[in-house]
């Protein structure tokens, strides 16, 4: 049985779509209207007026708003991002080599946090009021009003600087003498991504835990729970089977929050441990002014966010049997 | 609720008007005061309030003070630019508790001097923020499943769809780099939560007997949200004011961090910046360590005095 129906599906994905064309719309309008360009970077004394009147129609700079504006929203659609003049290459080329290496480190990050955050939520909100409580929520608070690039650079001197366990930079070794078998990378990887994944980890958790505690705290007071505890099943039964899955239902929608954290997050994260990723990118072509590269990285984020707000409202009709969307009522 | 009825032209029918609410007021504070965290919370604000208030008599120096030259204008010798940052010590010819950075002004007198920015930004940047996303909940929620909750929620969903730090620094360069832009962009950007949990408390209230009765009064929609509905999700929008005034602490360091912050304006986040411009991450540990304990022990507070308010605006039953 399908709980979602067709017209349903096809509003929300039409609405999708309409946000991603606003989204874009804003992104054209706030990037061009940012100071300086990125011709000013490429500007060298040899070069007189008629040069740089040149590089810009080459760059398609004095054409007319409008049709700039056009050209950017029909060229993104059929997926043709153009060339970055800072990198010198294709932006897709430029987005595209550095979006797994994103992916890899946020994948594991949010996998990090739905399991952890939750489980400790699960925990202080069973246990709510008690001094065991009152101690955990009081740290993680602490913890999570830690500045993430200071924490990496803790971690930084305390694992890398102090104890030279792990790598601070970069996602492999750089040198030629390393062996580059598919064991040895794999290995490597892992060591270059320990410390950057704690890093996010260690604070952002605490998101999920948020949500989770007060959640479990009601599900305690459900006629279902009692009655699992009439029937004289373990507290531990009663917290994990009937308690803690009920109560997991609005996390699986604050996913979308905790989504956004790890993206401020890694933003910070990728260029304290100088992780080649799509954060870097942001920030570097930003304040470089490289138009194309900064509009295609904020539209991948951009649909990575959406593509998953609509999943999480999808995920949310089968954890939850008594939500139906379209339905009649 | 039943004071309108009482005539307000006298001043004791004043007093006795406002009587419930000190009552009022008064259970809520014995029961925030139960709570440990909050406490905390509000001891550490204190502290940071009264040092944000009367910098120049919790420093040891004022900030024009360098060791080595005291207040006078003047060069180092190269032996004593080379001993810099000077350590925490004991016996050191000037009085710098918490040692020097490398142009050799005391870091406790940095700190200290920095905690009123830090407070501004907060305080600023959370009121703002509540002041945008309490009445946008607040409408979008009294006018549910209309075109103009339709129309909030799809603004509010756009701004999910742009990442919040990226975001903000497009804002920071688009209008320059000060803390009045930092502070406006962290409110442009962060009153999207509050928004919507308001939007969903004022959802179930609407439907209370009382906004009923008052409707049936001929109450008109305005009346009914800011007299009857607002009063209600205040203590929620308080605890929202809270988170977000700690994010934007938080936010304002990370924007130091990637060479975002007013370079005019003393504060922790430049403090950071300036030990990574510098060199000086794992060599410094005594400039290093302050300005990020500042940070987390204010943006904590923040969340701790928040959280406390939930507990006593919505008291749980200890199981």
């Amino acid at each position: 049985m399908t709980r979602i129906s067709a017209r349903y599906l096809g509003k929300r994905l039409v609405v999708s779509y309409l946000t991603l064309l606003v989204i874009m719309s804003l992104l054209f309008v706030l990037i061009r209207s940012m100071p300086g360009s990125f011709i000013s970077s490429m500007i060298t004394p040899e070069l007189d007026q008629a040069d740089i009147q040149q590089l810009r129609r080459t760059w398609g700079l004095n054409e007319p708003i409008w049709s700039q504006y056009l050209d950017f929203m029909i060229n993104y659609q059929t997926g043709n991002f153009g060339r970055s003049p800072t990198y010198k290459a294709p932006v897709w080329d430029v987005i595209i080599s550095r979006l797994p290496r994103t992916l890899v480190l946020f994948g594991a990050a949010f996998i990090a946090q739905f399991i952890i955050g939750p489980l400790v939520g699960m925990y202080l909100g069973w246990w709510r009021g008690t001094r065991k409580d009152k101690t955990i929520f009081t740290s993680s608070l602490a913890v999570y009003s830690m500045p993430a690039f200071w924490l990496a650079w803790l971690f930084i001197w305390l694992f890398n600087y102090e104890l030279g366990w792990f790598p601070s930079t970069y996602m492999f070794t750089k040198f030629a003498e390393f062996d580059w078998t598919v064991m040895n990378i794999i290995f490597d990887v892992l060591k270059h991504i320990t410390l950057p994944l704690i890093s996010i980890a260690f604070v952002s958790w605490v998101g999920a835990m948020l949500v989770m505690r007060p959640e479990m705290n009601n599900v305690t007071s459900e006629d279902y729970v009692f009655l699992a505890q009439a029937k004289g099943l373990s507290e531990r039964t009663v917290m994990i089977k009937h308690a803690a899955r009920n109560a997991l239902i609005p996390v699986a929608t604050q996913a979308i929050v905790g989504l956004a954290f790890l993206l401020d997050g890694s933003v910070i994260i990728e260029n304290v441990f100088s992780w080649p990723g799509l954060g870097q990118v942001i920030v570097t072509s930003v304040l470089s002014r490289d138009y194309p590269v900064s509009q295609a990285a904020f539209f991948m984020l951009a649909i990575l966010i959406i593509v998953m707000r609509l999943l999480t409202d999808i995920a949310y009709t089968y954890l939850d049997p008594r939500i139906k969307f379209g339905g009649d009522s | 609720m039943s004071t309108e009825t009482e005539s307000s032209s006298q001043f004791d029918s004043l007093k006795e008007r406002w009587r419930p609410r000190i009552e009022r007021f008064r259970r809520g504070w014995d029961r925030f005061t139960a709570e440990k965290m909050g406490v905390l919370g509000v001891v550490i604000m204190v502290v940071f309030i009264l040092w944000a208030l009367f910098p120049d008599f919790f420093a040891p120096h004022s900030l024009e003070w360098r060791a080595y030259l005291g207040t006078e204008p003047g060069r180092m010798t190269a032996e004593q630019s080379e001993s810099l940052p000077h350590p925490p010590a004991f016996g050191d010819p000037f009085w710098a508790p918490l040692g020097t950075n490398y142009g050799g002004e005391g870091i406790l007198t940095l700190i200290i001097h920095a905690a009123d920015d830090a407070l501004y930004i907060g305080f600023a940047a959370g009121l703002l923020s509540s002041l945008v996303g309490v009445p946008l909940g607040l409408i979008s929620g009294f006018y549910g499943n209309t075109w103009i909750d339709e129309i909030i929620q799809r603004i509010v969903d756009v701004m999910f769809g742009l990442p919040f730090l990226p975001f903000l620094i497009v804002l920071v360069a688009i209008r320059g780099i000060t803390t009045t832009n930092i502070i406006l962009g962290i409110a442009v950007t962060s009153w999207l939560n509050n928004c919507i949990v308001i939007r969903g408390a004022t959802l179930s209230l609407k439907e209370r007997s009382y906004v009923e009765s008052a409707k049936v009064a001929g109450a008109s929609d305005t009346r009914i949200v800011f007299r009857h509905i607002m009063p209600n999700v205040l203590p929620l929008a308080f605890v929202f004011l809270a988170q977000d005034a700690a994010t934007a602490i938080i936010a304002q360091a990370s924007l130091a961090y990637l060479g975002l912050a007013d370079f005019t304006a003393n504060s922790w986040g430049l403090m950071l910046q300036n030990i990574k411009s510098g060199g000086y991450v794992f060599e410094a540990w005594w400039w290093l360590i302050p300005p990020g304990v500042c940070i987390m022990l204010v943006a904590a507070a923040f969340y701790f005095v928040g959280f406390s308010m939930e507990d006593v605006t919505n008291p749980q039953e200890d199981s």
